[in-house]
Parts: structure tokens; sequence; C-alpha cells
């Protein structure tokens, strides 16, 4: 979860000490297209696994803990 | 990756460039002044089977694969010098039909592909606002529904074929809270109450292909106008911009083609301190330069329609091919000019015009900058 949130505070809201789990990202717009595109790539490079595109919906990556959530039911073998 | 051409395909190309000069170029120095849209020329570029071509045959179109379509639209940019015409047959086949294709209904389908491929109806394409622009899903224009209806506010600019267009894909937020997810697309027809097309929008290119705001006040639609699902607007709208960004500059290619041998032709005929000015290497070199620019931008087209054909999604190399095409016209625009010293500057020559729509190609479908981004963003960076 911290390598989550410190990727996503770093890569979206440089300017901020850090993102509560449950703020919504993508109401903020912290978290926009351009962004999921990298925000997934990172998460399929670091947690190994592959994105479908059914996964790019809201459930899965509104806030941080949603995102935690989603890695880990997509790690499961 | 196989990359050969059938003859059959080959003979399409051919029919095309031979289309394409006969029917499309009268009077576009004039029009270009004018600004004035060539429907005649998209009549016949429908019934020529153009908008139809990668479309399937039950909706009106030729079922042809996306190498044949894009060799054919290579075709249609060499022989027509009316990259304003091309532009807006374009707008229409990548953004309104094929999202209409990929996301819409069967009854979206049947009521509306048979027409614009067939050139009978006009489609526009509607996301830019006056606030978001590269942000795009940043959009303020709001659908709410109330009862059997959608009710839509808000304003889109910079959409091509609006004051000539019958149908419109447009985009609007059904959540905020969901932000770039809760984008809906909706398919929206002239005359729709609360719906109109404001002014005409004077540019610097592409002239012969007319651009306009939408804008919507109140504006009631069925429940049925829904294109996709609800709140899965980002990915029509991506991946139109997906097909848009490939298939939209191959035109280009052609186009490109064009100008080189243009330029082959008037160097060696041109003729300065007792010899061909192409016997000078600065002019021999911009020459060689925009060969290499026209060949790998054909290898990155062709090597993206072959991504496409297999069915797969190419974000990486609709961005590279989007960003090397836009940019080597340009480029090319600018060479050819120079090879043609002061002729090139003239209207009457046709150079000039050919940079003031090429500059476009940087700006639309998602900007340089923004496909250096997408680029980089899959790259992990
Ligand atoms: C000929 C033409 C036809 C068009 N047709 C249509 C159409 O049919 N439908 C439609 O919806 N829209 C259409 N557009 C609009 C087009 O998609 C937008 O103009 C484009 O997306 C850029 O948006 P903008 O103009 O608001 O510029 P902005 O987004 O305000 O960009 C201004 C500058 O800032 C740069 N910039 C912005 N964000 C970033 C970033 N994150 N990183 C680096 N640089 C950045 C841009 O690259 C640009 O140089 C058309 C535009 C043109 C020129």
């Amino acid at each position: 979860m911290t390598e989550i949130h410190d990727y996503v505070r770093m890569e979206f809201a440089p300017e901020r000490a850090s993102v509560a789990p449950d703020e919504n990202l993508l109401a903020q717009g912290i978290v926009d297209s351009l962004g999921i595109l990298k925000l997934v790539t990172f998460l399929e490079q670091r947690f190994g696994f592959e994105a479908a595109d059914d996964d790019l919906v809201p459930e899965n990556f509104s806030t941080l803990e949603m995102i935690r959530d989603f890695v880990e039911r997509k790690r499961k073998p | 990756m196989d990359l050969s051409f059938t003859p059959e395909q080959l003979a399409l190309r051919g029919e095309v460039v031979k289309f394409a000069r006969k029917e499309l170029n009268a009077g576009l120095v004039e029009r270009d002044h004018q600004q004035a849209f060539s429907r005649e020329g998209w009549d016949k570029c429908a019934a020529m089977g153009i908008h139809g071509l990668p479309f399937p045959r039950e909706h009106g179109g030729s079922g042809a694969d996306v190498l044949t379509t894009m060799l054919a639209m290579e075709g249609l940019g060499y022989g027509c010098r009316d990259s304003g015409l091309i532009f807006a047959i374009n707008a229409q086949m990548w953004a309104v039909q094929m999202p209409i294709l990929n996301f819409g209904t069967e009854e979206q389908k049947r009521r509306y592909l048979p027409r614009l491929c067939g050139g009978e109806w006009i489609g526009a394409h509607g996301m830019t606002e006056p606030g978001s622009g590269s942000d795009s899903s940043a959009l303020a224009t709001t659908a709410v529904r109330r009862g059997h209806r959608w009710i839509l506010n808000g304003t889109k600019t910079f959409v091509t074929n609006a004051p000539i267009a019958d149908v419109f894909v447009v985009f609007a937020t059904t959540d905020r809270a969901r932000g770039f997810m809760g984008v809906t697309g909706f398919v929206v027809e002239k005359g729709a109450p609360g719906f109109h097309v404001g002014k005409p929008i004077e540019k610097m290119g592409l002239k012969t292909s007319p651009m306009a705001e939408l804008v919507f006040e109140d504006c009631e639609l069925p429940l049925d106008a829904l294109l996709g699902e609800e709140g899965g607007g980002t990915r029509v709208f991506s991946s139109s911009m997906e097909w848009e960004r490939g298939c939209l500059l191959a035109s280009s290619l052609g186009a490109m083609e064009r100008q080189l041998e243009t330029c082959v032709d008037y160097a060696t005929n041109r003729r300065q301190f007792n010899r061909p000015i192409g016997k000078f290497q600065s002019v021999a070199n911009k020459i060689v330069d925009m060969k290499v620019r026209l060949e790998t931008s054909r290898l990155l087209l062709y090597k993206l329609a072959w991504l496409k054909s297999a069915g797969g999604e190419a974000v990486i190399d609709a961005a590279i091919a989007k960003l090397h095409l836009s940019e080597s016209w340009v480029q090319s625009c600018l060479d050819a000019i120079q090879i043609h010293g002061g002729y090139g500057y003239t209207t009457e020559f046709e150079l000039e015009r050919d940079l003031r729509d090429a500059i476009a190609g940087r700006i639309y479908s998602g900007t340089s900058e923004i496909q250096r981004n997408i680029i980089a963003a899959q790259l992990g960076l």
C-alpha cells in the first residue's frame, strides 16, 4: 500500500505531502485518462499481472484502498 | 509482420488515385479561398466506396481489412489535393462510424451506418470544449437522466463537419464523482430539442472542411441515444482516437509522396548557375530527407495497420505513428516550399496550402506533446 501511495503521490500529486486512502482520485482529477495508463503500467510491472479492459472501472481505481484491493485480487492465482 | 500487398490491394490503390485525380481537384484554390466544402466531392467519394471501406457489408460498407483501407486512403491523399475534404471524410469514418460500429446497439448500427457509409448523412464528433482540450475528460458538459430522457447541457468546440452534419457523437459527464470514468458517449441527431450548431469557425488551413461549436441547452435525448455503457465514454473516445490517429494520417502519406515527386521534378528542371538545382547538395539533401521521412512514416503506418488487423490494442504504436507522420508532413511541406523558392510561396503552386493543412495534424486527435506523453506513459516514465 505504501508503495502504491508513494507512486500515486509522486506521480500525480507531487505538491502534496500525502494522499488519504479513501480520497476520491477520479473525482478530483488526480488520476485522469492519461494518468490511468501510467498507473496501470506501473501496477502491472511492479506486481506482475496484466489488467484487462474490463478492469478499468471506478470500483478498482477511485481510491488508494480500492487500488490496493484490485491489485490483491489480480495477484491471486 | 507480413506487409506484402496483393495485386487486388494495389489495383484498388491505383483506382482510387485515378478517381481522385479526375474527380476531386477541380477549383480547389478557389474553394480553399472561399472556405467551401465540396458536397459533390463527398458524394463522389461515398459512391466510390471510400466512407464504407472497412465497415461490414451488412452495414453498407465493403468489409475491407485495415491494411487495404490504409492503402486506399493513402491513394486518396496522393491523388486528391483537397486535404480538407479528406480530413472531413476521415473525421467521420474513424470518430463517428467506428465508435457506432464498435459500441453502438444493433438499432444504432442499422440506423446510422448505412447512411454514413453511403454519404447520405454526414457525421461529426464532439469531445473538445472551450475549457478542456488535451485534458479531454475534464469536460464540463453534463448529461442527467430525467425520466425517459437524457438532458444535456454544455458546449463543444472545434467540431469538424459540425455545420454540415446530420448526426453527432458527443461526450458528457454522467457522474462527476467518477472523473474520466464518468464520461459517457451519446448519439445526437440534428434538430434534437435544445441542440444547435454555432457559427462556422475560420481557421488557418483545412479550409474546405467546415468546423463549428455545438451548444446544448437542456437538450433532450431519448434514453437509447446512449453510445456504449454509461461511464464508458472514455473507452469509446480512446478507441476512436486510436483508429483516427493511425488512419487519418494515411492520406498524408500519399500527400507526402506526391510532394516528393513534385520536388524531384522541380529540382531536375529548374536551373540556376547553369545546372539543375537538384545538383546542389543542399537541395538534394532536403529531398533525401523527405524520402527518408516518407519511408519511415510508411513503415510505422503499415505496422500499425498490421497490429490493428491482428485485432490487438496499439496505443503506443498509434501514438508513434501519429507523432511521426504529422511532424514529418509539416517538415516536408516546409522543405517543398524552400525547394521551390519564391514559387513555392505562391498560392498558385499549392504548396503553401499543403503547409497550412499539415500544421493541423500536430494538433487534432491529440497534439504532438500529448502523443509524446502517451508514449512516455507506456514506457513507464
Ligand atoms: C483542424 C482541427 C480539427 C479538429 N476537430 C475536432 C473534432 O472534430 N472534434 C473535437 O472534439 N475536437 C476537434 N479538434 C480539437 C482538438 O482535438 C484540440 O484542439 C486538441 O485536442 C488540443 O486541445 P486545445 O486546443 O484545447 O489545446 P490545449 O489542450 O489547451 O493545449 C495547448 C498547448 O498545451 C500543450 N499541452 C496541453 N497539455 C499538455 C501536457 N499534459 N503536456 C504537454 N503539453 C501539453 C498542447 O500540446 C498545446 O501545445 C480539432 C482541432 C483542429 C485543429
